[in-house]
């Protein structure tokens, strides 16, 4: 059975809360169909063990609500199992059956559903592994948690493996150190591993448990069995699953999760009870250390982290927005193709409704902007308004796309993520410049993205003959290859596994290593040019693990190792598992990248924090972005096409009251500041005047600029990236009091301002009215309205100098919002 | 809403449809008015207005090493005690390392907390934690609450019409931002280097050519121009902007602005007394402000983080600009009368590993280190809390960040418990941990 969000669920959910808070149904809401239990079976294979039940209603429309902390739960033999909250737990070897009740009113009556228990091997005490049965204890109550004894250094000598990911060395840290004191063999009862938690000893991180607790006495038989590690071949957890997965919840209800865990030898456990979980968005929806999730007063999505032994999962809640909007609301937007559709899918699961789509001038502004960071001109919005081709939107597209200005714009961004950064000086600009137009080239050309990447990570030889060597430059040791790789093409920050296992990911620090050594043959020598390192490849050479020594294969995430060959460049083998079409990371993340650069917001954000527990907001989206790239050959304009032509990209920033709660789906544009080159050069435009950049021939635009390290305040102030890092957030758009100040105040603006287009246009004797609307063309990309003509126009005859007062008019709109804004 | 300013009850006029929504409410059981009046009669009768109060926060990015500034462990082994020797102050009982000499004459007006603990041992998550009083609950934190500079800029305001409320010299640190408060309570930021002979900030000026009447004709003009829908961004940034722009008329207008921002106004014997250094002009730069009427600045005064040569780098470089500008700021607040209305805090993300690493570094320390509070009605000469013998864990009277942070919201009489409505519309408290630390107020 799948849980479908029904459109009504919400209303219903909300009437629940409000009117009945004890009750399941009241008057008004589809009849209750069905209850179910899961699972059908509970098999509890020794004492240790324990099942969560789920209780769930059917109502006649189809929707799903969890009533587990609602129904009763009364088992036929108590002597074979006991029922907390609806987990089973195991009282002595037999069967019995569980019946479910649901309370329920008026017209259905009480329902009711059941299942079977069946308890074995209770009253053997079976030979505990450390791995599987201690460590999830360490795990659950915090003990090597980062705060406490997980952290690199220990808490008052003793130390253990972050999150327990390294048994072993746990195993002897409990065991072999601490003078036999943790665990003390001889009197189990005096072990540290005892006393500490239960505040018998004095113990810095505080009382955990007592010693009545299952954990206690777990912890006890384990220690009387002599403290054993386990069998070498006792299987491991391989994956673990929560269910349900993705429910729909109204606000202030709760939802009970169940978790299974599959290991090794493909045998599966319910691990509810020993599992952590954690709300990743502690607004919406809150959940505690039984799974037990509760949502709030916020609507919106929310996830729960879930992990268990170096797995995670993740359960997706979406709370919808209160009543759904009207099939009218949604007449206007017809889906142009399958980014409408499923954009579509999730507003209809949200109860939210697209705007309007945007007019002619605000889709020419805003495709400009967005396509070549540059603003039209006011031909450009008179002969763009005026055509009458209903193509004429994609038409623009296709267009855009050929501009110089198209290469130029993304030049800068890539040139940004790719850390083109002249460092130490003059001396080293010419790698700077010569990598700058490598980028540049590489989009004029329409280098598919899995070439230009490969040009990258492959470098080898003299920047004379092979710019993009000065990647290398900047990302110098391997940790730096390993992290920039991964974040920057693959979407993933991988670094928490450089020294132990990621915290929020499966990646250990095998996986990491196993990554570097793609990179272990890399050479750097002084090259032919001066100052510029040549890259070259070793004819051999390894990497090692830190932690254990191991040597290590190349290993790319989450597949197979490959071997090292005498005489081969590891870094293609990695490149080519990059680029495989089956690769799961590759596509989604440039997809990712450039969905967020043309909506603002990405289906991941960050954009380049791609992992499970920081699932999409659309998954199917994202899903259907890379699959449509990759058939197209990873072809850029292609992407490009079909993000700007789908309807989605054509809506109007001004919110509707279907969509005004929301801020991530996408029912309208999200307005965003103009990047710090593209509205140094909107000033230049509007102004009619050209910033020199120092060494640079006049006309050179700020979005040609090859390096960071061209003297400008005003692209500083404004937030270019200064090249540390390859991420995406190190770019600011964020606006502060410094900026406006400049812009609204500076002897620079004042000086673009008086001594360009305006001085022109008065000497021209234009008319007021036309020097007006060619003000507002160039600066807003439109006509003025009436009243905004009026206003210009009485301010300038009001004036005793004119010129003086067509400049006030120009820094008006130079200071307005809808200049420094795309939107 | 009602905001407390200058001793009284007013109205918050100009009140956007955003402030409404964020408006504070009080708690029960909270920061009443009756409490305010109580706490503000006993800074009066202490010879301090709240009205007047400001806060310096100087921000040692990195991590400070205790054990080479206030916690010296002159008996411990020598790969704990680095190679500092102690010397005595003009606190009896307190002995500061031997690179701080002019600190050392002023620790009579200091209350040094020697018991500071916290588990984080991140830079950026600590950062996040100690400038904002909350652990952040993601891995990769950026203001996912708001900086106490932003909440004490938005809670009390500028002391003076046109400053900003809320500065950062030269520029602010990583989670000194506003979050759901909304970017106008961002930091201001100083930018440049006021280390530089002929430092200014930029722009603060009307070009040549615009006075400020026709700066004014400018204005009413752009009122009838900027029209585009403000809901249009629910991410505020379109009406923190417009903040913005009424704040550069504000400071534009003023002559007391651009005097506050302007070095080249001190005596070059005072200059000199800072340290001719970022540093030491930031710290100076402080001080102006805070008298000109700015509420809340953050020196930054990063760089701390002494993996390797922590001791050639503190003793050559860190030490000396740090023992001038901080000695000179004291001694300056307290000759001008200013010390009990300043209230300053000195503190990094962390302290620094006892045990000396293999590159004659320290590396990141957590679970002790050493916090230094001084003025805003602190009490002078206190030194509070103890570490063990290798100045590793709290030997007694642990304090937490929240602590600190509490007895500063005491001090300028902001109700910690006071929430603010953050993005998903949950109220979020000033501070929802830590206690005002007694010994000490």
């Amino acid at each position: 059975m799948t849980r479908q969000a029904s459109r009504t669920l919400s209303t219903i959910l909300v009437t629940f809360a409000l009117a009945t808070p004890s009750g399941v149904v009241s008057a008004d809401t589809p009849r209750p169909v069905k209850l179910t239990v899961e699972p059908s079976q509970v098999t509890l294979r020794n004492a240790d063990e324990s099942t969560q039940l789920l209780a769930t209603l059917e109502l006649a429309d189809g929707s799903l609500r969890d009533v587990t902390g609602k129904a009763s739960f009364s088992i036929s033999d108590p002597s074979v199992a006991t029922i907390e909250g609806g987990l089973v737990i195991p009282t002595g070897d037999g069967t019995a059956r569980v019946e479910v009740t649901l309370k329920a009113f008026d017209r259905a009556g009480d329902l009711k559903a059941s299942t079977s228990v069946a308890v074995s091997h209770f009253q053997i005490d079976r030979p505990l592994n450390f791995t599987n049965d201690i460590v999830p204890v360490l795990t659950k109550f915090g003990c090597n948690a980062g705060g406490c004894h997980g952290k690199a250094s220990g808490q008052n000598g003793f130390k253990l493996s972050l999150l327990g990911f390294d048994p072993v060395g746990d195993h002897d840290s409990l065991v072999k150190e601490g003078r036999g004191r943790r665990v003390f063999l001889a009197a189990p009862e005096r072990s540290l591993l005892l006393t500490k938690p239960t505040g018998q000893t004095p113990h810095g991180g505080g009382r955990k448990f007592d010693t009545q607790s299952p954990a206690y006495k777990l912890l006890m038989r384990w220690l009387v069995q002599g403290a054993p590690f386990g069998k070498k071949d006792d299987p491991t957890v391989a994956q673990i699953q929560v269910s349900p997965s993705s429910p729909t919840m109204g606000r202030s209800e709760r939802q009970q999760l169940r978790v299974i865990a599959r290991y090794t030898d493909d045998s599966i456990k319910d691990v509810t009870r020993e599992a952590e979980f954690k709300s990743q968005q502690p607004d919406i929806l809150v959940v505690n250390g039984a799974g037990l999730v509760s949502t709030l007063e916020a609507t919106g999505e929310g996830t729960v982290m879930v992990r268990y032994m170096g797995q995670v999962d993740v359960a997706r809640v979406t709370v919808p927005f209160g009543q759904a909007p009207p099939e009218s609301a949604y007449a206007h937007f017809q889906p142009k193709g399958f980014v409408d559709e499923l954009v579509l899918k999730k507003w209809h699961k949200l109860g939210i409704a697209p705007s309007p789509v945007c007019s002619d001038e605000e889709f020419l502004r805003r495709a400009s902007i967005d396509a070549i960071g540059t603003l039209p001109t006011p031909d450009e919005v008179r002969k763009f308004v005026a055509e009458p081709s209903p193509d004429k939107r994609e038409h623009l597209v296709d267009q855009l796309l050929e501009h110089n200005e198209y290469a130029s714009y993304w030049a800068i961004q890539w040139g940004d993520l790719l850390r083109n950064k002249r460092r130490y000086g003059d001396g080293y600009k010419r790698g700077t410049f010569a990598f700058a137009a490598w980028i540049r080239d590489a989009f004029v050309q329409n280098v598919p993205y899995d070439q230009f990447v490969r040009g990258i990570l492959t470098a080898q030889g003299d920047v004379s003959d092979s710019p993009p060597v000065v990647w290398y430059r900047e990302v110098r040791n391997v940790t730096h290859q390993v992290n920039d790789t991964s974040q920057l093409f693959l979407g993933m920050r991988i670094q928490c596994a450089n020294c132990h296992h990621h915290p929020y990911e499966k990646w250990s620090q095998d996986d990491y290593w196993g990554f570097a050594a793609h990179f272990a043959r890399l050479g750097q020598k002084q090259g032919a040019v001066a100052n510029e390192n040549a890259i070259f490849v070793r004819k051999d050479g390894g990497m090692n693990q830190p932690r254990t020594g191991r040597s290590m294969k190349p290993k790319p995430l989450g597949a197979p190792e490959t071997e090292f060959v005498r005489g081969e460049d590891p870094r293609q083998s990695l490149v080519d598992w990059m680029t495989n079409p089956e690769n799961p990371y590759f596509a989604r993340a440039i997809v990712n990248r450039m969905w967020a650069h043309f909506l603002g917001l990405g289906l991941v954000e960050a954009v380049d924090d791609m992992r499970v527990t920081n699932p999409p907001t659309n998954p199917e989206l994202l899903n259907a972005l890379a699959k449509d790239f990759i058939a197209h050959k990873f072809d850029l304009k292609h992407l490009i096409r079909t993000i700007m032509n789908s309807r989605t990209y054509q809506l109007s920033s001004a919110p509707s009251p279907f969509n005004a709660k929301d801020r991530q789906n996408y029912a309208r544009y999200f307005p965003r500041r103009l990047a710090a080159e593209v509205l140094s050069d909107a000033v230049d435009a509007a102004t009619g005047s050209s910033e020199r950049f120092g060494g640079f021939p006049a006309g050179t635009r700020a979005i040609d600029l090859p390096d960071e390290a061209i003297n400008s305040y005003f692209l500083d102030v404004f937030g270019r990236s200064q090249r540390e890092t390859a991420c995406e957030c190190e770019r600011s758009k964020a606006p502060n009091l410094a900026q406006l100040l400049h812009l609204m105040n500076s002897p620079e603006t004042q000086n673009k301002i008086s001594n360009g287009r305006v001085e022109r246009m008065i000497k021209e004797k234009l008319p007021d009215e036309e020097i007006a609307r060619e003000l507002f063309l160039w600066a807003f990309s439109r006509q003025p309205k009436a009243d905004e003509l009026d206003a210009v126009l009485g301010h300038v005859r009001s004036a005793t100098n004119k010129k003086a007062a067509f400049e006030d008019v120009l820094w008006s709109l130079l200071s307005s919002k809808e200049f420094l804004f795309n939107h | 809403m009602i905001e407390i300013t200058s001793g009284r009850y007013r109205c918050c006029d100009g009140m956007t449809r955003r402030s409404a929504l964020k408006a504070g409410v009080l708690a029960f059981g909270g920061f009443g008015l009756a409490d305010w009046m109580r706490l503000n009669a006993q800074a009066e009768s202490a010879g301090r207005s709240l009205a007047d109060m400001s806060v310096i926060l100087i921000w040692q990015g990195g991590g400070p090493s205790h054990l080479d500034m206030w916690d010296l462990k002159p008996n411990a082994p020598s790969e704990f005690r680095g190679t500092f020797n102690p010397i005595p102050s003009n606190l009896p009982g307190l002995d500061v390392g031997e690179h701080m000499p002019r600190i050392a004459r002023v620790c009579d007006k200091l209350t040094v907390l020697r018991s500071v603990t916290h588990p984080d041992s991140g830079h950026e998550s600590a950062t996040h934690f100690l400038l904002t009083g909350y652990p952040p609950t993601n891995d990769i934190p950026s203001n996912e609450v708001p900086s106490y500079g932003s909440i004490v800029g938005k809670e009390l305001g500028a002391k003076q019409p046109g400053l900003p409320a809320y500065v950062a010299v030269p520029r602010a640190p990583r989670s000194s931002a506003a979050a759901y408060l909304g970017v106008e309570h961002n930091p201001f930021e100083a930018l440049g280097d006021p280390g530089n002979e002929g430092f200014q900030v930029r722009n603060l000026a009307p070009p040549a050519n615009v006075s400020i009447e026709r700066l004014e004709h400018r204005r009413s003009l752009l009122g009838r121009i900027d029209t585009i829908r403000r809901d249009a961004d629910a991410s505020g940034t379109i009406r923190g902007m417009d903040t913005f722009a009424q704040k550069v008329f504000e400071m534009v207008t003023s002559p007391r602005v651009r005097e506050a921002f302007d070095l080249s106004k001190e005596e070059p014997r005072m200059r000199d007394r800072y340290g001719r250094n970022t540093w030491g002009q930031s710290t100076l730069l402080a001080r102006r402000l805070v008298e000109a009427g700015v509420r809340f600045v953050t020196v930054d005064m990063g760089g701390w983080d002494t993996h390797g040569n922590n001791f050639e780098t503190l003793k050559n470089s860190h030490l000396p600009k740090f023992d001038l500008a901080f000695s000179a700021l004291i001694d300056d607040l307290d000759q001008r009368g200013r010390l009990d209305n300043t209230l300053v805090l000195v503190w990094g993300e962390f302290g620094r590993t006892p045990r000396i690493n293999p590159g004659a570094g320290r590396d990141h320390w957590p679970n002790v280190f050493s916090v230094v509070m001084a003025g805003g009605g602190i009490k002078r000469g206190v030194v509070l809390g103890s570490s063990d013998g290798h100045a590793e864990y709290p030997k007694d009277r642990p304090i937490s960040p929240q602590d600190v942070l509490s007895t500063m919201y005491r001090q300028i009489g902001v109700d910690q418990e006071k929430s603010y409505v953050n993005e998903a519309n949950r109220p979020v408290q000033i501070l929802n941990l830590g206690r005002p630390i007694p010994e000490i107020v």
